[in-house]
């Protein structure tokens, strides 16, 4: 098992975000958490990356309890999460950004000795994490756009660029928050086969998305979320078929057709 | 680059065109100001947050190499060192209240100004070692070791412009190599993004607190030098003056640059004294620079000049 996540609730006030979830996500997996707007996606995912903490719950990642650890710990277990809305060094040329991330993997690499790189002596650790950051845009079709500005990319540009950071950081299991969120129709093709790519280099996947048709093609496994609630866990097909389901994104007239 | 290379030639040069004692005084005061500027660029330009507790660590190590200097004997340069470690303790301190609380922009720059007028007070009311506000008399001089003459006292205005311009340089060099590694890439994505920073395993507590300490530590030179060179210590050193004008001159300068702190400690240490204007006018000159660059060039001089070039070039 990757990671659990047992009886997850994350009250705001009187607001319950997130009641009482529980689910697994096995490693190789691609998992996706579909929901109506305000069902609670977005907080789930965030409580998973020790964004947010939670009210009550555990999220169990190797058998190690992390929802009380800060998200640049987390991250550092193998658990990286993209943001909804891109979140980019908007500053920086769109290498440089990727590079930043490349934080852990110097980290992995050198430990301590990373002083050293201060004085330039480890000029070799510094080269091979460049050549990587290369790889990872090219893998993420952005290759063509590593000098630019990340905050001249595009909506869809910059989403990706999301990605590219999360993967030089060398994720174990990637928390994707609506990846396909606001990208045309050749985007989310884009999208699709990078992740693709991802997954089958061995990265387990984890989406939050409200297009069906996106998830459908993608994830081994769909939970759905309303109020907050788990209201169908299964196969992609099985839960869209859900009354449940139906009901919470068409309403009770078409889960009774 | 090249404008660079031209700065730092033009200053390695002057002596040799320029004789006058006044003009180099005035680059002698515009050194050690710069190692302030530069050093607090390093924790406000580069990570982003307004510390205003460089008059604290610049008076601190002010009178400790002094202190310890006369009291055990020491030579000024080791006497330095100890300061500079009380600088990092210091920073270490006041960085982890401020940052465990996660306190930013304004709240960061008033309790840190409450940290450095605390320490003010304390130097000041610490009669029997500091001699309150009637300061210290700095009678003895730096020492260096000149092949053939052994151990020479720093004396004239030519060698303390050489002295304080090595260290100046050598503190740009520090910043430099900083920046450019990993340490530079985690202050940038700190100042830019923290919620980013943080998602993509950066320790933000520990990357802030890293950058107070190393900006501080080197600030500790500049205290030590002013004392020498300008043979008196008193309380003022501590003062909230100090940090307006050493961000006036970050500003000015162009924040998030090395050489833009350089310039506006320049201009904002030598115009004044060029032009002979008293204390109060100096004060008045001081806070009209900041409100006309904040309004008409926030990025300063030297990131107006990047942006211009940058412009020209595409």
């Amino acid at each position: 098992m990757a990671l659990e996540v047992r009886g997850l609730t994350k009250r705001f006030a009187g607001l319950v975000a997130v009641a009482d979830v529980s689910f697994l996500v096995q490693p190789g997996e691609i998992v996706g958490i579909i929901g109506p707007n305000g069902s609670g996606k977005t907080t789930l995912l965030s409580m998973m990356a020790g964004l947010l903490p939670p009210t009550s719950g555990t999220v169990v990642w190797k058998d190690l309890p992390i929802q009380d650890l800060r998200p640049d710990i987390i991250a550092g277990l193998g658990v990286v999460k993209t943001f909804q809305n891109p979140q980019v060094f908007t500053e920086l040329s769109v290498f440089d950004n990727v590079r930043v991330a490349s934080h852990l993997a110097l980290k992995r690499a050198l430990g301590l000795r990373r002083g050293l790189e201060i004085i330039g002596a480890a000029r070799g650790v510094e080269g091979r994490l460049a050549a990587r950051v290369g790889e990872v845009l090219a893998l993420c079709n952005l290759g063509g756009a590593a000098d630019q500005l990340a905050g001249n990319l595009s909506y869809g540009e910059e989403k990706m660029l999301g990605i590219a950071m999360a993967l030089m950081c060398e994720p174990e299991l990637l928390l994707l928050d609506e990846p396909a969120s606001g990208l045309g129709r050749d985007e989310i093709r884009n999208l699709e086969a990078v992740l693709d790519k991802v997954h089958r280099a061995g990265t387990t996947l984890c989406l939050v998305d409200h297009k069906i048709g996106f998830l459908r093609g993608l994830a081994h496994r769909v939970i759905a979320l309303n109020y907050g609630q788990k209201i169908a866990e299964g196969s992609p097909e099985q839960v869209l078929n859900e009354p449940a389901v139906i009901e919470a994104y068409l309403g009770a007239g078409h889960a009774r057709a | 680059m090249t404008g660079q290379a031209l700065l730092w030639g033009v200053l390695y040069a002057l002596p040799i065109f320029v004789r006058g004692d006044f003009l180099l005084t005035i680059f002698i005061f515009t050194f050690i100001y710069a190692i302030l500027a530069v050093t607090f660029d390093l924790i406000f330009g580069f990570t982003g947050q307004l510390s205003m507790f460089h008059p604290a660590v610049f008076g601190v190590s002010a009178y400790m190499t002094y202190l310890l200097a006369t009291t055990y004997k020491l030579p000024f340069w080791v006497a330095t060192l100890p300061s500079a470690a009380a600088a990092v303790v210091l920073a270490m301190i006041v960085g982890s209240i401020c940052f465990k609380f996660r306190l930013k922009t304004f709240y960061f720059a008033v309790v840190t100004l409450a940290f450095s007028e605390m320490i003010r007070l304390f130097v000041m009311n610490w009669n029997s070692v500091t001699n309150g506000t009637l300061g210290l008399v700095v009678a003895a001089k730096p020492t260096i070791y000149w092949p053939g003459s052994g151990i020479v006292p720093i004396k004239g205005p030519i060698a303390w412009y050489y002295l304080t311009l090595v260290c100046l340089t050598l503190t740009v060099l520090i910043c430099a190599r900083c920046l450019r590694s990993w340490m530079g890439r985690c202050f940038g994505a700190i100042r830019l993004n923290e919620d980013l920073a943080r998602t993509l395993g950066i320790n933000v507590f520990r990357y802030k607190l890293l950058s107070f300490a190393v900006g501080n530590a080197l600030a500790s030179f500049a205290g030590g030098l002013y004392g020498y060179y300008t043979g008196y210590i008193d309380p003022g050193y501590l003062g909230i003056n100090q940090s307006m004008e050493v961000l006036a001159m970050v500003l000015l300068g162009g924040q998030g640059t090395l050489i833009g702190p350089i310039v506006g400690s320049l201009v904002l240490t030598g115009l004044p004294h060029a032009i002979d204007l008293r204390a109060e006018i100096r004060a008045i000159l001081y806070g009209a620079i900041l409100i006309f660059t904040i309004l008409v060039m926030p990025r300063g001089i030297v990131g107006t000049l990047n942006a211009w070039r940058a412009k020209r070039g595409a």
